[in-house]
C-alpha cells in the first residue's frame, strides 16, 4: 500500500512538474471559456433581430422553436467540449508509459513490491484525477454562466459527470496506447486516433447494414456522452464507461506484460 | 513499422477530422481513411511478426494470461452493459423532468390499440434530434412504439405523404392513421396519441349566438384550443345557434355554455331547463357583470352567483396586468374529483371572476365548492374594478373568506342524475390562458365529471417553452473575466514558473 501510495504521489509530482500539464489546462479551460462566450454572443445577436419590431418581437411566436439557450449555446458548446477533449487529454496520457519507456525508468518501478496489476492502476488513477480537474477548471465558467439561465443543477451535475465519463473514457484509451507504444509521439498520435474513431460511427452507417449500424452505434462515445448533456443519467452509460476503462486497464497490463517478457 | 504506423493513425485523424468539421464524406476523409487503414493493417502486420520472438517457452504463459485477461474484462464489460440495458435504469436529472412520463401518457399508452410507430425526420446536425429521440425511445419503453429515423430529405414520398416541412418532425402511424408532431415534447405526443387512441367520449352541444366565446376563434380571446382539446379527448362539438334551440337533441352528453354577453331567449333557456330536468349535464362558464338568464338556471340548482367582481389580494399583480388582484390564482382546492391531483403547487389562473354562493335545493343533492380564492377574497360592486391595473382596491366593510371560483353539483332526479359544472371565468380556458398552469386540465376534467367519464381525469403533460430570452451580456462578461479567463491566466502562470523553476533546476 505504502509502495502504491509512493507510486501515486511520484505520479503526480511528475504530472504538475512539467509544463505539459498547465498548458494542457489552460488551453482547455480557455478554449471552452471562449466558445461558450462568442456562442452566447451569437445568441443574443439572432434574438435580438428576432425582437425588432420588423420581426415580430419577443411577445410573438417569431422566434423559432430551435433558437434557444439550450440548442443554440450550451448544448453546441458541450459538443466541442468533448471533441476538444480528444485533442488534450491524449497530450497528457502520452507520456504516463512512454516517457518511462523511452527514459527506461519503468525498469526500476517493476524492481518494487508493486504487481504490474497496481502499477497499471496507480497510473491510470492519477490521471483520472487529472480529467477530472480539467473538467472542473472548462466546465466552471459556462456552468456559472449558463446556470442563470434556469438550466438546474442537477442537470448541469449530469452534464459535468458526462463529460468526466467522456474525458476517462478517452484517457483510458490514451493510456493504453501509451502503454504499447516506445514514443510519446506515436502514443499521442494514436490516442487521438483511436478517441476519433471511437467517437462516432454515424458516417458509416450509410454503407453498413442496420444491425452493424446499431452495434456501432452501442459501441460509439458520442452517444452515451450525449444522453448525460441532455440530462440523462443512464446505468447503462455509466457501465459502458466503466467497462471501457476495464478493458483499458487490461489491454495496459498486457503490454506491460508483453514488455516484462522482452517483446 | 513506427512510422507506418504513425502515418497510419495521423491519416485516420484527419480524415475523421474532416468529416466532423464539414459533415461532408468528401474525398479527401475517404482517401486519408483508406491510407491510413492501410498504413495501420502493415504496421500491424509487422509488428505481429516481431511477436514470434516471444513465442518462447517462458513468455508463451505470461502472455496467453495477458490475452486471458483482455478477454475476460471484454466479455465481462460487454456482459454487464447489456444486463443493465435490459433493466434500462436512467435518471432524469433535468430541471424539468423532460424524459419521466406522466400518469396520464402511460395510460394512453397502455390503452393504444395496437403498435405505433414513430419516425423521427431530422436534419443530420439539427441539435434537438438527440432530444427527441430520447424520448421517443422513452415512449417506446413505456408502450408499444416502434422507433425509427429518417434524415430529412431521404424519404421525399412518405415527407409529402405525411406533410412533412421542418427538421425535428415526428410522425406517429397506427395502421392506416397517422398523426404528426411539428414540436416533439411529451405534451404534444400525448395529444396526438390520444388521437390515435380514437376513443369516442360524448358529444357537446355549444350554444352560439348571445356573444358566447367561439370555439373557432384562434386569437388570444377565441377558444379554439378548448375545442381541440376537447376533440382530442374524444368529443364531437356540435354548435348551435340558441335562439333556434327548442329542445337538447337527445344524443347530447353535455352542454357547454362559454361566456354568454347577452341574456338567452326565453325558448333556449326553458329548452335548457327542460334538458336538465331529464338528467341533462351543462358546463357553465360565465363572467362577471353579465346577467345571461344562465345565473337564474344556476340558482334554481343552488349556484347562486352573487353580483361583484372578485377581489383577491393574495394574487396581486399576477398575470402582469393587474395588481388590484381581480386576476386571482387559485391554490386551494376541495377533495373532488374535478381537482383530483391540484393541489397548493398546482395552481390555476382566472382573469376576472365572479364567485358562488351554495345552497341546496334538495337534501340529497350534493354541492362541492372545487376551487377556491384566498380566505382574504371579497367581492367589489365597482364594475370599474376589472379594468383597475394598478392600485389595491379596498374591502370596504365587505366579508373577507373563501370564495368559490369553480363549482360542481349532482342532483338525482326522476329523468336521472343532473351534473352541472359552473366557472365565475371564462377566460382562463380561452386561447390566452388554456395552457396557463393547471387551467387545462381544471376545464377538460371538469367536461369529464360532467358526462361522468371519470376514468379520463388526469394531469396532462406540460408544453414547456424552450427558453428564448437573452443572457445579458455585461453578467456574462464579468462571468468572462472572473472565471473564464482568470483560472486559464493562473493555470499558465503556474506552469510557467514550474518551466522556468526546472530549467534553472
Amino acid at each position: 500500500m505504502t509502495a502504491l501510495l509512493a507510486l501515486i504521489r511520484k505520479e503526480f509530482v511528475s504530472l504538475f512538474g512539467s509544463p505539459t500539464a498547465y498548458l494542457t489546462l489552460t488551453m482547455v479551460a480557455l478554449v471552452s471559456a471562449l466558445i461558450f462566450f462568442d456562442h452566447l454572443k451569437l445568441y443574443n445577436q439572432i434574438l435580438f433581430v428576432y425582437s425588432t419590431p420588423t420581426m415580430g418581437g419577443f411577445s410573438s411566436d417569431a422566434i423559432p422553436d430551435h433558437i434557444n439557450l439550450w440548442d443554440r449555446v450550451f448544448f453546441p458548446v458541450m459538443e466541442t467540449l468533448g471533441l476538444t477533449l480528444i485533442g488534450a487529454v491524449p497530450l497528457i496520457t502520452m507520456r504516463v508509459f512512454a516517457e518511462e519507456r523511452a527514459r527506461g525508468t519503468d525498469e526500476l518501478i517493476v524492481s518494487t513490491s508493486l504487481t504490474p496489476t497496481s502499477i497499471v492502476a496507480g497510473k491510470f488513477a492519477v490521471t483520472y484525477l487529472f480529467v477530472t480537474l480539467m473538467m472542473l477548471v472548462s466546465f466552471v465558467y459556462p456552468a456559472t454562466a449558463i446556470e442563470r439561465g434556469g438550466i438546474g443543477l442537477q442537470h448541469l451535475a449530469a452534464t459535468f459527470a458526462g463529460l468526466t465519463l467522456h474525458g476517462i473514457a478517452i484517457a483510458s484509451i490514451g493510456l493504453a496506447c501509451s502503454a504499447f507504444a516506445s514514443s510519446q509521439l506515436v502514443a499521442a498520435v494514436s490516442g487521438w486516433a483511436v478517441a476519433f474513431v471511437l467517437w462516432d460511427f454515424s458516417w458509416m452507417y450509410p454503407f453498413v447494414s442496420e444491425g452493424v449500424a446499431k452495434f456501432l452505434d452501442g459501441i460509439s462515445l458520442h452517444p452515451r456522452y450525449g444522453s448525460f448533456a441532455e440530462g440523462i443519467v443512464s446505468l447503462e452509460h455509466l457501465v459502458y464507461f466503466a467497462g471501457l476503462a476495464l478493458v483499458a486497464l487490461a489491454v495496459s497490463r498486457f503490454a506491460f506484460d508483453l514488455r516484462r517478457v522482452g517483446a | 513499422m513506427r512510422e507506418l504506423a504513425l502515418t497510419g493513425f495521423l491519416a485516420i485523424v484527419f480524415g475523421l477530422g474532416a468529416f466532423y468539421a464539414t459533415q461532408h464524406f468528401g474525398a479527401f476523409s475517404i482517401v486519408n481513411l483508406v491510407v491510413g487503414c492501410v498504413a495501420l493493417v502493415i504496421a500491424i502486420a509487422l509488428g505481429a511478426r516481431r511477436l514470434r520472438f516471444v513465442g518462447g517457452r517462458h513468455s508463451r504463459p505470461v502472455i496467453l494470461r495477458g490475452l486471458l485477461l483482455i478477454v475476460g474484462a471484454l466479455v465481462l464489460a460487454v456482459a454487464a452493459e447489456r444486463l443493465v440495458a435490459s433493466a434500462n435504469i436512467r435518471f432524469d436529472w433535468t430541471f424539468e423532468r423532460r424524459y419521466e412520463l406522466s400518469p396520464a401518457t402511460l395510460k394512453v399508452l397502455a390503452e393504444l390499440p395496437g403498435e405505433v410507430s414513430a419516425t423521427l425526420y431530422a436534419h443530420p446536425g439539427d441539435p434537438r434530434r438527440r432530444r427527441t429521440r430520447l424520448l421517443i425511445e422513452q415512449l417506446a419503453t413505456a408502450g408499444p412504439v416502434r422507433t425509427a429515423e429518417s434524415d430529412l430529405g431521404d424519404s421525399p414520398r412518405d415527407e409529402d405523404r405525411f406533410g412533412v416541412s421542418s427538421s425535428n418532425t415526428v410522425v406517429l402511424q397506427l395502421g392506416d392513421r397517422f398523426e404528426r408532431v411539428d414540436r416533439p415534447n411529451e405534451a404534444t405526443f400525448y395529444e396526438a396519441l390520444y388521437r390515435l387512441r380514437s376513443v369516442r367520449t360524448g358529444t357537446l352541444l355549444l350554444l352560439q349566438g348571445e356573444g358566447e366565446g367561439d370555439p373557432l376563434d384562434e386569437s388570444d380571446l377565441g377558444y379554439s384550443g378548448l375545442a381541440a382539446a376537447l376533440q382530442t379527448e374524444g368529443y364531437e362539438l356540435r354548435s348551435v345557434v340558441s335562439a333556434a334551440l327548442s329542445e337538447v337533441p337527445e344524443d347530447t352528453d353535455a352542454v357547454v355554455l362559454i361566456a354568454p354577453q347577452r341574456r338567452l331567449l326565453d325558448g333556449a333557456l326553458g329548452a335548457l331547463r327542460r334538458y336538465l330536468e331529464r338528467g341533462g349535464r351543462l358546463v357553465a362558464l360565465l363572467e362577471p357583470g353579465v346577467e345571461s338568464g344562465v345565473e337564474e338556471l344556476l340558482a334554481e340548482y343552488g349556484l347562486a352567483t352573487p353580483e361583484g367582481v372578485l377581489v383577491d389580494p393574495a394574487s396581486g399583480g399576477a398575470g402582469g396586468s393587474s395588481s388590484a388582484g381581480v386576476d386571482p390564482v387559485a391554490y386551494n382546492y376541495q377533495e373532488h374529483p374535478i381537482s383530483k391531483g391540484l393541489n397548493s403547487r398546482r395552481m390555476t389562473y382566472f382573469s376576472g371572476a365572479r364567485s358562488f354562493t351554495l345552497r341546496k335545493p334538495r337534501p340529497d343533492d350534493q354541492l362541492s365548492a372545487v376551487v377556491l380564492s384566498s380566505p382574504r377574497a371579497w367581492l367589489s360592486d365597482d364594475p370599474s374594478a376589472l379594468q383597475r391595473r394598478f392600485g389595491g382596491l379596498e374591502p370596504d366593510g365587505a366579508p373577507q373568506t373563501y370564495h368559490p371560483l369553480v363549482v360542481a353539483g349532482r342532483y338525482p332526479r326522476d329523468g336521472g342524475e343532473v351534473r352541472i359544472v359552473a366557472s365565475g371565468d371564462s377566460d382562463f380556458a380561452s386561447n390566452r390562458y388554456l395552457r396557463v398552469l393547471y387551467n387545462l386540465d381544471l376545464v377538460l376534467n371538469a367536461v369529464h365529471w360532467a358526462v361522468e367519464r371519470e376514468s379520463e381525469i388526469t394531469l396532462r403533460p406540460k408544453i414547456r417553452d424552450t427558453i428564448q430570452f437573452p443572457l445579458p451580456l455585461q453578467n456574462s462578461l464579468r462571468t468572462l473575466y472572473s472565471v473564464g479567463l482568470l483560472l486559464p491566466e493562473l493555470l499558465l502562470i503556474a506552469g510557467g514558473i514550474v518551466w522556468l523553476r526546472r530549467r534553472v533546476a
